[in-house]
């Protein structure tokens, strides 16, 4: 079974750790690496080829402007954004369609398995 | 069936990842017990009242000056509990504001999710635990406490803060060029503060000013 791929490039470390803690021991999910720095996550992406992008969400209701540059590049690629604080500031884009999805394991697991599909056109 | 004598851990945190994640991972050890998880809400304080745990982990958007009510609150209810911060940022007047109001943990959002562990593990065990970098600030914090001016010593004998830093130097014995150099200043400037103090406090010679500021309970 072709697992899915997954770069988890979220800050901060804890919340990044979380996530981790996560995904990690599915065995659907191939973690294929961890980042912290923004500015290589194009790289990265080039480099490992994942379904999905895992980034931080520094301010709610904000798309964060690695999105755009990622799913111009990388239309195939999907994007979860992860907020630190609040629980309902997780959004999840495939091309420029976003949905918010709760912060929760399961929230998470439903949308990198695809059990999650987009609903919004541009919402933010 | 016999007593959990386990530390009990409570966790308030907006995420609910947070919560769900850093509670299994808290269990996994079998050494403490989450005893409960929520997000700020009204019914916190009954929740965290309820569930009584040794320990209260706090994320810090929880933690907004609006609920600082909250945390009062439950001290005072439950006033052995101890508290572990989560705060976002390295941010020191928060971290010491957070001290302040009695936790005895302190972890950023840098750190990993063991190290989250380890301090609550710490604080559990009566200790107390924050990053080495807040560590460092803590250190340099208590050091230069006695540093600042002593408001008893200033408003009993009028010594200004430079003055009182004049007579901790004297206290250890340094001549007025010495005393300069430390200071960099000039050598007849650390002679001239000198002169009005012992015109100030009456007295006849330098160490006569450490006597009377000892006096008055100044730690010189």
């Amino acid at each position: 079974m072709q697992k899915i791929r997954v770069l988890v490039a979220n800050r901060p470390r804890l919340m990044r750790d979380l996530v981790l803690a996560t995904i990690s021991e599915q065995p659907d999910i191939e973690v294929l690496g961890e980042l912290e720095d923004d500015s290589k996550i194009i790289e990265a992406v080039e480099e490992t080829q994942p379904d999905f992008v895992i980034i931080a969400l520094d301010r709610p209701n904000e798309r964060p402007a690695i999105c755009d540059n990622l799913l111009g590049h990388h239309p195939r690629v999907k994007v979860l954004a992860l907020a630190a604080g609040q629980d309902n500031s997780v959004f999840f884009w495939s091309d420029i369609q976003s949905t918010p999805i709760e912060s929760s394991e399961q929230g998470i697991l439903n949308v990198i398995r695809g059990k999650t599909k987009p609903r919004f056109q541009h919402v933010m | 069936m016999s007593h959990d004598s386990r530390p009990t851990v409570f966790l308030l945190a907006q995420n609910r990842l947070l919560r769900e994640v850093l509670s299994r991972i808290l269990s996994k050890k079998n050494d403490l017990q989450v005893v409960g998880s929520c997000a700020l809400s009204p019914d916190s304080f009954a929740q965290i009242l309820s569930a009584s745990p040794e320990i209260l982990v706090i994320d810090s958007f929880s933690t907004t000056l609006a609920n600082t009510e909250l945390i009062r609150e439950v001290q005072q209810s439950l006033p052995t509990i101890k508290l572990v911060m989560i705060g976002m940022e390295r941010d020191e007047r928060q971290f010491l504001e957070t001290v302040r109001r009695g936790a005895m943990g302190y972890i950023v959002k840098d750190a990993s999710a063991l190290e989250v562990v380890a301090a609550v593990r710490t604080v559990a065990g009566g200790g107390a635990a924050c990053s080495a970098e807040l560590t460092a600030f803590l250190f340099r914090f208590a050091a230069g406490q006695n540093q600042l001016p002593n408001f008893h010593v200033r408003s009993r004998l009028g010594l200004t803060i430079r003055e009182q830093q004049l007579v901790g130097f004297i206290s250890r014995g340094l001549t007025n060029k010495e005393i300069a150099a430390e200071l960099q200043l000039a050598e007849h400037t650390v002679r001239n503060h000198i002169h009005r103090m012992l015109r100030k406090l009456g007295a006849t010679h330098r160490l006569a000013l450490v006597d009377i500021c000892r006096m008055e309970g100044a730690t010189v």
